[in-house]
C-alpha cells in the first residue's frame, strides 16, 4: 500500500469516529517504522481538520467533535513516545486553559482543550472555577504561548478582564496571547478587555490559535 | 426571570435561584411585574434547581429549601385565574462522550426537584434542553409524580442543514420522540432570536398537530460597559416577530433571554388586538 493510501485510511478512520481502527493504524505505523511526523500530519491531522469542516457544515455536533478529539488524543499518546527527540518539533505551541473563578461551566472549555490538543498543541487544562492569579501562575511556570479563559456567565466575565489587568501590572502582557471563550463573549468585549481574540466554537478556537501563532 | 435578576445585579458565579432564599422580596417583585404585565402564566425561579445542577454549585443539600421558597415567592405574586409553571432547566451535565451523565442520574435528579414543586404548580415547562435523552428523562421524572400538563422545549441552533440541538438532535427527531412521549405542548426556547424562531415554528407546525409554543431570545447579546449582557433588539421588533409566530399557529408565546415585563405587556396587547 502506498503511503498516501495509508494516510487516507487513517483520515477515514478518524472521520468515521472508529477508535479501534484508528488505534490499529497508529500501531501499524509504529511497527512498520514509518515517518511518524508525516503520518501525524497527513493522516491524523487531516482527519481532525476534516472533523472541523464537518462541524462547520452542520454534519457533526458536540458528541462527534468530542469523540473525534479524544480518538485523536489517544492516538497521539500512543505515537509520541516513538517520536523521541522530535517531539518538540510537532508541538504547535503551549496553551493554558481554564474556566474563570466563580463559573463552574466546563463543557465548552473542555471541548476547546480537547480540540487544541488533537490539533497538536500542548494543553494544560486547569478545570473550572479557577482564580485569575492561578491561571497566570501556570502560564508563567509552563512558559505557554496562549492563555485561554472561558466564562459562560455574564456575571463572571469580569474575571477575563482581570487576567489582562494582572498581566499588565506584572509587565508580562506581551509574553502571552490571551483568548476568551464562552457564550456571552463578543468582539466588543474582547476589545474592551484588550484581549487577542475570541472564538464561537472549538473549531474556530483552533483556527484562532493557529492564526495568533502564525501557524 | 434571569434577565431581570441580572439587571438588578447578582454576585458573580452565584446561582440566581439562591435569591429565592436570600432575597425573596426581589423574586416576588419580579414575578409580580410579569403577572401585572398581563402574563397568563409565569415560571418558578427554579431553572437551575435540579439536584445535578445544584451539585455543580455544591449546594445540593439546599434542594428542598430552594424549590419550596421558589413556590412561596411565586404563589404570593400570582393573580386570580393565572397559572404557575414549574420551571425545569438542564442538569448541566452531559452524557458520554461529552460528559459522564447517565439517563438514570438525570431521572433521579429531576424526580428530587419535581417532588418539591408538585404541590404548588399548575403545569410544567421543561426548557433549554439540548439533548433529547435528557428531555425524556425529565418527562419520565415528572410523569412518575405528576399528572399535570407538560410543555417541552428543546433549544435549537440553526445550521446549514436546518435546526438541530448542539448535541445533534434534529427538530424532526425531537418532535417524533416528544409525540411518542405524549407531552401536551411541543416548543422551542432560547438560543434563537425571534426572527430565526419564526422559521423554526413554521417547520414545527408542519411536523406536529400538538399545540406549539415559542419562547425566543430578544436577538443576540452584547456586553455593556458595566459588564452586563444587553439585548438591543427593540421590543416592537420582537413583538412583531411574535405576532408572526402566532399567525403561523403557536398557541403559547413568551420571551426568554433579554425580554422583560414590558415585552410581555406589549405581547399581551398584540394578542388582544388579533
Amino acid at each position: 500500500m502506498s503511503n498516501d493510501k495509508f494516510y487516507e485510511e487513517i483520515t477515514e478512520a478518524i472521520v468515521s469516529l472508529d477508535k479501534e481502527k484508528t488505534i490499529e493504524l497508529a500501531n501499524k505505523a509504529i511497527q512498520e517504522k514509518m515517518n511518524l511526523l508525516e503520518v501525524i500530519e497527513k493522516g491524523f491531522g487531516a482527519g481532525i481538520r476534516k472533523i472541523g469542516d464537518l462541524w462547520d457544515e452542520g454534519e457533526f455536533f458536540l458528541p462527534e467533535l468530542m469523540l473525534g478529539g479524544t480518538i485523536m488524543q489517544e492516538s497521539m499518546q500512543l505515537l509520541f513516545p516513538h517520536i523521541g527527540t522530535e517531539r518538540d518539533s510537532i508541538s504547535n505551541g503551549k496553551v493554558v486553559i481554564a474556566t474563570i473563578e466563580g463559573d463552574i461551566h466546563s463543557i465548552g472549555k473542555t471541548i476547546v482543550a480537547t480540540m487544541l490538543s488533537a490539533n497538536g498543541f500542548e494543553v494544560f487544562d486547569l478545570g473550572a472555577d479557577i482564580p485569575a492569579e492561578k491561571i497566570i501562575e501556570v502560564a508563567v511556570e509552563k512558559n505557554v504561548d496562549i492563555i485561554g479563559v472561558s466564562a459562560l456567565l455574564t456575571t463572571t466575565m469580569i474575571g477575563q478582564k482581570k487576567i489582562i489587568e494582572i498581566l499588565e501590572t506584572k509587565s508580562i502582557r506581551d509574553k502571552f496571547k490571551v483568548i476568551l471563550g464562552g457564550a456571552p463573549v463578543s468582539k466588543a468585549w474582547v476589545d474592551e478587555c484588550k484581549a487577542d481574540g475570541f472564538a464561537g466554537s472549538a473549531v474556530e478556537a483552533v483556527n484562532l490559535v493557529k492564526n495568533l501563532l502564525k501557524i | 426571570m434571569g434577565s431581570e435578576i441580572f439587571k438588578r445585579g447578582i454576585t458573580p458565579g452565584k446561582l440566581p435561584d439562591t435569591l429565592n432564599i436570600e432575597q425573596p422580596e426581589l423574586i416576588f417583585e419580579i414575578h409580580k411585574s410579569y403577572y401585572d404585565a398581563g402574563a397568563d402564566m409565569c415560571q418558578t425561579s427554579t431553572f437551575g434547581s435540579s439536584f445535578l445542577n445544584l451539585q455543580g454549585y455544591r449546594i445540593e443539600n439546599q434542594i428542598k429549601e430552594l424549590n419550596e421558597s421558589a413556590l412561596k415567592n411565586i404563589e404570593r405574586a400570582c393573580l386570580p385565574n393565572r397559572l404557575i409553571v414549574g420551571d425545569i432547566g438542564p442538569s448541566g451535565v452531559f452524557k458520554p462522550p461529552v460528559g459522564k451523565a447517565t439517563a438514570d442520574q438525570w431521572v433521579s435528579s429531576y424526580v428530587k426537584q419535581v417532588n418539591f414543586l408538585e404541590q404548588g404548580v399548575d403545569l410544567w415547562h421543561i426548557e433549554t434542553i439540548s439533548d433529547i435523552e435528557e428531555m425524556e428523562a425529565a418527562i419520565k421524572a415528572i410523569r412518575e409524580i405528576s399528572k399535570k400538563p407538560i410543555i417541552s422545549s428543546m433549544t435549537y441552533t440553526k445550521t446549514k442543514r436546518g435546526f438541530f440541538t448542539i448535541m445533534g438532535d434534529s427538530l424532526e427527531k425531537c418532535v417524533r420522540i416528544l409525540e411518542d412521549r405524549n407531552v401536551d405542548v411541543i416548543g422551542a426556547n432560547c438560543t434563537l432570536g425571534s426572527d430565526e424562531m419564526i422559521g423554526l415554528i413554521k417547520e414545527l407546525k408542519e411536523l406536529t398537530n400538538k399545540p406549539v409554543s415559542a419562547k425566543p431570545n430578544a436577538g443576540q447579546p452584547r456586553i455593556d460597559l458595566n459588564n452586563r449582557a444587553v439585548y438591543d433588539q427593540p421590543i416592537k421588533d420582537f413583538v412583531s416577530d411574535i405576532r408572526e409566530i402566532i399567525q403561523i399557529g403557536a398557541k403559547i408565546v413568551g420571551g426568554c433571554c433579554g425580554t422583560s415585563p414590558e415585552t410581555i405587556k406589549e405581547i399581551k396587547e398584540a394578542i388582544n388586538s388579533i
